[in-house]
């Protein structure tokens, strides 16, 4: 499995360093709509999760989705 | 078939398959080239291609991967398909002449962006030419 940042430095081109709690869309230039769903689909089959479409649309943050995947029991 | 499957997101399941095959000719490389620009002459000099390892010319890549749009949006998920990403890995050339059977296995499910994922297979004659995935969005309409 992919730890988190992995994944975030695959979809968004980031390096793993720069990688915060904090960081949205308004930060990260490839946070853009098409790639934030894949980056969703694919935080949801490494850990094997699945997220409803209020949770997906109401993340702000990467920490947002951390806190998505910790409610659903995930340790990261 | 000439029109695509109109599915809903709901109805695919992991494990579902769906396939085609198609007979590469002449004129479908032609056509490419044409289409793309890229008449590399690996693809469209026999006496060139001849001389090289592969023995005959081969088939663009690209074409391959064309067919898989084909697959994609005309039977998995079919018209209400929007391709998001596409990878594939060439395994073995592909010449003018050859059968090539194209095949999409869903793979993941993500409900939340209403999307699937496929794994891609394309082989002739049973042997794999190319691997590969697609992540695909299923509209609403």
């Amino acid at each position: 499995m992919k730890d988190f940042n992995a994944l975030v430095t695959e979809h968004f081109k980031i390096a793993a360093e720069s990688i915060s709690d904090t960081l949205s869309a308004k930060d990260i230039p490839e946070w853009d709509s098409m790639n934030y769903l894949l980056f969703i689909a694919d935080v949801e089959k490494e850990y094997s999760v699945s997220f409803t479409m209020d949770e997906v649309l109401g993340a702000q943050t990467l920490g947002d989705i951390k806190n998505m995947l910790r409610a659903k029991s995930i340790t990261i | 078939m000439t029109e695509a499957q109109d599915r809903a997101f709901d109805s695919f399941e992991v494990g579902e398959e769906a396939s085609f095959e198609r007979t590469i000719s002449t004129d479908d490389v032609a056509a490419f080239a044409e289409l793309t620009g890229d008449h590399n002459p690996l693809h469209m000099d026999d006496a060139y291609a001849q001389a090289t390892n592969f023995g005959s010319r081969v088939v663009h890549g690209m074409f391959l991967a064309g067919l898989v749009s084909r697959l994609v949006g005309m039977q998995i998920p079919g018209k209400r398909a929007l391709l998001m990403k596409e990878s594939l890995e060439f395994k073995k050339p592909v010449h003018i002449g050859d059968r090539v059977h194209v095949e999409g296995v869903v793979t993941h499910t993500s409900p939340a962006t209403h999307s699937i994922e496929l794994g891609i297979q394309i082989s002739v004659k049973g042997e794999l030419v190319a691997t590969g995935q697609v992540q695909v969005q299923v509209r609403a309409e």
